[in-house]
């Protein structure tokens, strides 16, 4: 049998070749997924270990969060203990280190952009031996010292065009300055650290600079080489003052990893659900393939039937098939995996997303996962089609091979009508209802479900219309054709059908989530400016506040600053707003309460927050930051608003700044005086912070605009992920016609004896093409958008429904132009039909 | 007007055969080989041969005497490799893939043994098959009356695998005379059929020439069914060797038993 298997199988190359193809896609994709997040994850593990090169203990302040979950932000400590932690016995040398935000500007002034990744300025440590964290060593020059001078980046250098003896101005939270460049630095082989940036002075520079005169973010320890780390750590942590830990520099890395690895392993979970669609679709191709290739040979198995081969045989026949494919599938679809890691990557290296390089790492779990899945994927689409062909009846062989007219049973039928019936209801309430994530899950599967199993007589219903054409038209024909083999033209088309249904509900709720911004800002807003840093993740010092103070026509300024806190026990945004002025830029829409009591001690909990919390008015909250520990406020109000700021929790600036070190605002708001020209304002704003290049000015509309734009870059990146399911679907069209063609050699043939032209021989066939095209889209479309509209109406703060005919438009057009595209092989090859051959009897 | 009536006219009678007929279809030293060096085929050897309009010919000859090939160069399906082809005065050598298939469409038809018709199509459909292709109108009171001829009234809406074979064949004589071909061409079009059926069939084509004078061209293994024809032109390897006028069944074994020989 695994003979006869093999023989059948290379019988039909160009068949194979596009088969083989579909599941290698798929297989390719999760690989790649595989493989990029294995390669990430070693890379971020080499990163942190080369950071904790060097020390052996570090001493930090610890969070006061008891989950520890919260990153980053730990309170200074004075600059008093790195005496005490030098006079521990086993310590070979202790330095405090400090960090913070610094923005280096290039020769015109503009801001050094890493693209995500953040702009750090910190201290050196002269012990050369605690310097080597993450590898760091100067390229050219030297450390720098005294008030003058500093380090930089050989990556920042080399974008910027900067050399040894520049003077180069940088941006610190509190001010900004020029400097000498005496040292270039770089990591080991790479010029930056994972892409940041890097301004280094020496410590009592960094202090000032950084606002942390006396005091330093962490002490750096390395030990006597007779001391083990573990011993010293003990050791220190006996002198440590409360609220400090000691910790080697193994944890550290440690803990560094595995926050970044928790990370990844979300972003994973995304890729594979996207590499998933798309061997969903590729089974749908496997499907037809296996089913067209039983159905074609009916008389071969009927004829094994009678000299005596039994059902088993005959299954284990067409199972070896698919378990061959499967593997040699899976086996490119490894390889190529190596490669859409790479694509991938550069993907989201255009998005600005920067990932650290290593060589590609592929684990054994890969390799088995993409064998797994490509044997059993194949196995699993082959099975139906391989039952069925187990019940050809012996007396088969003497039966016409082609159908004329596909039977499909009433109870089929029926089944899918109330799958589908019942999956748009589910749809439909969820988007009535609003916030039914669950349902609109399990509403669109269904539907979905419901159409693969209708899936055959809607592509009749569809033939039926277009059919009303002349009779023995292209059109004509080409409908009859596709109601010959409903399940086939079915199966193609819900291959299309995947793929746009999740592009149409992204593109739906994406659209939805732009036309909420824009709702919200028109909404609540008052303000005429708003400000915020260029490189989203770093905030703006509070002096540009007090600047823009200063401007005249400004008659209300608002910081708003976002800390991560726990709120009752949930991790969420808290954020600091001058409690008095809230009023004057933004109408909150207060829902219970009254504006006029937020005041220090007070916080405002959004509407949906405050029923999570099962609070009210009046009650007591409890906020735990990460710095200070568990805080009270009593709840001041509650709003409706909350997608508005962002946040469903807002506390008044003099709270926030006693909980929270950093003085950094993430945004500006400002109310210009009613009888001010706004556009002469924001001149003169702009004018005075010519010091602060990273500042953005914008106003209200720019700002939605800057809003959508981000919005419009995720769906870019999901449109890009589903590309290649949409190309397998394109596959799967092709090797539907070229089958179909094949099948129907002799009536081609016929065709042009009587008189047909090539052209139309042709025409038949590319319609046939877009038949199926164009009702895998219409599906794709229909159950995208009515999905994309329940799962809009199910995300909190989207408010708004916007559906984008025009995209919707355009997605049913490239439907077509696949269709058209996938048929010119196709095509080609029927108006080749060699009509004298195909004529003569067999 | 006149001028033109004239010299096609002219035309006409330098290509009239020996009845003095208008000639519908006609090979000169029609060659044409299959494969080269020793295993080269030759399937038909310098062939003349004229078909008059209004005239039945059967074409018989032992298996392999190139019988089709002969049928197929003369039809537009294939192309000769010297010697030249006519379709009433067109010359098939210099047409295109396109014009072959426009010359096939609006004025020959074809029948051929089995597999006639396409299957998604409803008798009606494939009888009016060629004039869809052209986007041409049917002409309404023929197809009536070809239909009734053939007695296909109750036929026209089932489509090919719920006729039998006999129906199947008539409705490709039907669209094979529905566009008013000036030749139609039948290879062993009675080559499936049971005896009776096959004589009903001939009887059609028959009537076809004798009331509509319509050009008939036949290729046949069968002595009854040549009979039916005006003319029977005999090939043997390749080659036109005997003709027959008039023949009976009797005339035509007595022929083929002596080419036998
Ligand atoms: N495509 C081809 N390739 C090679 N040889 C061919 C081809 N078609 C026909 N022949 C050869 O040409 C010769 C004539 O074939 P043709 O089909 O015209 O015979 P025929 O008289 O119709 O025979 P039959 O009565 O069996 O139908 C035969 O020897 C045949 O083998
Ligand atoms: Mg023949």
């Amino acid at each position: 049998m695994f003979r006869y298997a093999l023989r059948a199988l290379l019988a039909h190359k160009v068949r194979l070749l596009l088969t083989v193809a579909a599941i290698t896609v798929g297989v390719a994709f999760v690989s790649g997924s595989l493989v990029l997040s294995d390669t990430m994850g070693r890379a971020f593990d080499e990163l942190f270990a080369g950071l904790a090169k060097g020390t052996d203990v570090t001493v930090r302040a610890q969070s006061n969060d008891p989950g520890a979950s919260l990153p980053g932000q730990v309170h200074p400590l004075d600059e008093s203990i790195v005496e005490t932690v030098r006079g521990v016995s086993g310590v070979a040398s202790a330095e405090g280190s400090v960090t913070g935000f610094a923005l280096i500007l290039d020769r015109n002034g503009q801001p050094i952009q890493p693209g995500g990744a953040p702009t750090l300025g910190g201290s050196v440590h002269r012990d050369p031996a605690l310097a080597l964290a993450g590898g760091f060593s100067y390229r050219a020059g030297r450390a720098p010292a005294g008030p003058d001078e500093m380090a930089l980046d050989a990556g920042s250098a080399r974008k910027a065009g900067y050399v040894l003896g520049d003077r180069v101005r940088v941006v610190f939270p509190d001010g900004t300055g020029e400097f000498t460049v005496m040292g270039l630095v770089g990591f080991g082989d790479t010029d930056s650290l994972a892409g940041a940036t890097l301004a280094s002075f020496d410590t009592a520079t960094a202090q000032r600079l950084l606002g942390k005169t006396g005091k330093v973010d962490q002490v750096d320890v390395r030990a006597e080489a007779s001391v083990a780390a573990v011993e010293l750590r003990d050791r220190i942590s006996q002198v440590l003052p409360p609220g400090t830990q000691a910790v080697t520099s193994e944890q550290v890395s440690g803990e560094s990893s595995k926050t970044v690895r928790d990370g990844l392993g979300i972003f994973t979970t995304v890729l594979l659900v996207f590499a998933g669609i798309s061997l969903l679709v590729g089974s749908f191709v496997i499907w037809n393939t296996f089913a067209v290739l039983v159905a074609q040979r009916r008389r071969e198995v009927a004829l094994l039937r009678a000299v005596g081969a039994t059902r088993g045989q005959v299954l284990t026949g067409i199972i070896t098939e698919a378990v061959l494919v499967g593997l040699v599938s899976a086996g490119f679809g490894l390889g190529a995996g190596v490669g859409v890691a790479v694509g991938l990557r550069a993907l989201l290296s255009s998005l600005g997303i920067e990932v650290p390089a290593t060589a590609a790492v592929v684990e054994p779990r890969t390799i088995v996962t993409a064998l797994l899945v490509g044997v059993l994927i194949t196995v699993v689409s082959a099975l139906v089609p391989a039952v069925s062909a187990t019940r050809v009846a012996p007396m088969e062989a003497l039966r016409s091979a082609t159908p004329v007219s596909g039977r499909i049973g009433r109870v089929r039928t029926a089944t899918g009508v109330v799958l589908l019936a019942a999956g748009t209801a589910g749809l439909t309430a969820a988007a009535l209802m609003q916030n039914q994530l669950a349902l609109t899950g399990v509403g669109a599967l269904t539907a979905f479900a419901g159409i693969v199993v209708a899936g055959p007589q809607l592509a009749r219903g569809i033939a039926a219309v277009t059919n009303s054409g002349r009779p023995g038209g292209g059109w004509s024909l080409a409908s009859r054709n596709i109601s010959r083999v409903p399940r086939r033209a079915a199966a193609t088309a819900m291959a299309l059908t995947v793929g746009l249904a999740v592009v149409c509900a992204v593109s739906v709720t994406a659209s939805s989530i732009k036309a909420s911004a824009a709702d919200l800002l028109h909404a609540g807003n008052r303000s005429d400016l708003i400000l915020r840093s260029v490189t989203n993740t770093s905030g703006m010092s509070p002096a540009v506040a007090d600047i823009i103070k200063r401007q005249t026509g400004v008659d209300t300024v608002v910081e708003w600053r976002y800390s991560q806190a726990r709120v009752n026990g949930n991790v969420g945004n808290v954020v600091g707003v001058p409690a008095a002025d809230l009023g004057r830029v933004v109408d909150l829409g207060i829902a219970t309460g009254s504006l006029a009591d937020f005041r220090d001690g007070t916080i405002l909990l959004s509407t949906s927050q405050a029923r999570e919390l099962n609070a009210g008015v009046g009650d007591s909250i409890k906020v735990t930051f990460p710095e200070t520990g568990q805080r009270s406020f009593q709840v001041a109000a509650t709003f409706d608003l909350d997608s508005l700021v962002g946040t469903g929790q807002l506390l008044s600036l003099n709270d926030y700044a006693a909980n929270v070190t950093s003085r950094l605002d993430d945004m500006v708001m400002i109310k210009t005086v009613s009888s001010a020209d706004t556009p002469a304002v924001r001149s003169r704003i702009s004018h005075a912070l010519a010091g602060y290049p990273n500042v953005l000015i914008s106003d209200p509309n720019e700002f939605v605009r800057t809003e959508q734009a981000s919005i419009d870059q995720a769906m870019g990146l999901v449109t890009a992920l589903l590309a290649l399911s949409i190309v397998v679907a394109a596959l799967g069209i092709i090797n539907t016609l070229a089958l179909s063609v094949m099948e129907r050699t002799r009536e081609i043939g016929l065709m042009r004896a009587v008189g047909a032209t090539r052209r139309q021989v042709r025409g038949v066939i590319r319609r046939e093409s877009l038949l199926m095209s164009l009702f895998g889209a219409l599906m794709g479309v229909l159950l995208g958008t009515v999905g994309g509209v329940a799962l809009a109406r199910s995300l909190p703060s989207v408010p708004t429904l916007s559906v984008p005919i025009e995209s919707l438009a355009v997605y049913v057009l490239v439907a077509a132009v696949i269709g058209v595209l996938a048929a010119i092989g196709p095509a080609r090859r029927s108006s080749r039909v060699n009509v004298l051959k195909a004529i003569s009897a067999d | 007007m006149i001028p033109n009536t004239l010299t096609s006219t002219t035309r006409n009678q330098a290509r009239a055969g020996s009845t003095g007929r208008q000639v519908a279809a006609r090979v000169e030293q029609a060659t044409k080989t299959y494969g080269s060096g020793t295993a080269a085929v030759v399937a038909l050897d310098a062939v003349t041969v004229d078909f008059n309009v209004g005239n039945f010919t059967a074409i018989m000859g032992p298996s392999g005497s190139g019988k089709s090939t002969l049928l197929h160069c003369l039809a537009g399906l294939d192309r000769l490799a010297s010697g030249r082809a006519f379709i009433g005065e067109r010359d098939l050598a210099g047409l295109s893939d396109r014009q072959l298939a426009l010359l096939r469409r609006d004025r020959l038809g074809f029948i051929f043994q089995a597999f006639n018709l396409l299957p998604v199509l409803t008798g009606r459909e494939n009888i009016t098959l060629p004039c869809d292709l052209a986007g041409r109108k049917v002409d309404g009171a023929w197809f009536e009356e070809v239909i009734n001829r053939l007695g296909l009234e109750d036929r026209l809406s089932h489509r090919p695998h719920e006729l039998s074979g006999g129906e199947q064949q008539r409705v490709a004589v039907a669209r094979a005379l529905v566009s008013k071909p000036e030749v139609v061409f039948a290879d062993e079009p009675t080559g499936a059929l049971d005896s009776r059926t096959g004589a009903q069939l001939l009887g059609f084509l028959r009537s076809a020439v004798d009331e509509l004078e319509q050009t008939v061209v036949m290729v046949t293994h069968d002595p009854v069914a040549a009979a039916y024809a005006d003319r029977v032109v005999f090939l043997t390897d390749g080659r036109a060797v005997e003709e027959l006028q008039s023949p009976t069944r009797e005339s035509v074994l007595e022929t083929m038993k002596r080419l036998g020989d």
